[in-house]
């Protein structure tokens, strides 16, 4: 391998690593399991610490820097921005749900024990805002 | 979610704080039954239990992401929720519990 080969595969895998995350984010294998992202990262840091301890030359260190930020930002947002303390879900499987009526896009108010008798109901709660 | 339980003869009941009328627009597009209501104030979010409190982006109190199914007798079949919110159900297994409950 070139003397520069490490540090470009480890420049590419953190690389690929981003471009995965983002446009892979409708993939539910992917979306799933955000700690990829993480282990991407480890591994280019660790391919460029090998490479940087070999011969520390510019682009080995320089990989070794980007991959080591990218691993301290990818971790602090999966475990700690990311995360969600522990709810109480008022919820129980065989029992009824909390019944509720809300508006809806057009301002129509919605029952949820109106769809009783009818069909199934998939009750989705999301953040909004994105 | 959007496409894969569309024909499942299931009804979509998507709630956030927001108004919502894209998403609704883009539903509609797609032929997919879902509903999304406004929880402006987040009343029903913490009747469920489901508040985080400044979880959001810009501080905002924001509801947990969770997934509810419900029987036409309106008795929770299966639920989830989120401890991570990059993480949701894999709609295919949404789909397998609303296949089985018909």
């Amino acid at each position: 391998m070139s003397k520069y080969g490490p540090a470009l595969v480890s420049v590419a895998l953190s690389l690929g690593a981003i471009v995965g995350y983002f446009s892979l984010l409708r993939v539910p294998l992917i979306r799933n399991h955000p700690l990829l992202y993480i282990v991407a990262f480890a591994l280019a840091a660790a391919i460029a610490a090998v490479a940087a301890l070999r011969a520390p030359r510019w682009p080995s260190l320089t990989a070794l820097a980007i991959s080591l930020a990218l691993l301290i930002l990818g971790s602090y947002f999966n475990f700690v921005m990311a995360k969600i303390p522990q709810s109480l879900i008022a919820a129980r499987v065989g029992q009824p749900a909390p019944d509720f009526t809300l508006p809806d896009a057009k301002g129509a108010p919605v029952t949820l024990a109106s769809f009783r008798g009818r069909s199934p109901v998939v009750v989705v709660f999301y953040r909004g805002y994105w | 979610m959007l496409t894969e339980l569309g024909d499942e003869g299931v009804q979509i009941l998507a709630i956030s704080p927001d108004s919502n009328e894209r998403s609704q627009e883009l539903a509609e597009r797609l032929r997919a039954r879902y509903r999304f209501l406004a929880d402006r104030d987040l009343a029903v979010t913490k009747r469920y239990g489901l508040l985080h409190p400044r979880g959001g982006e810009k501080g905002q109190d924001v509801p947990v992401p969770a997934t509810v199914v419900l029987d036409r007798d309106g008795i929770v079949r299966w639920l989830t929720v989120a401890d991570n919110y990059q993480v949701r159900p894999d709609p295919a297994d949404v789909a397998r519990v609303v296949r089985a409950i018909k």
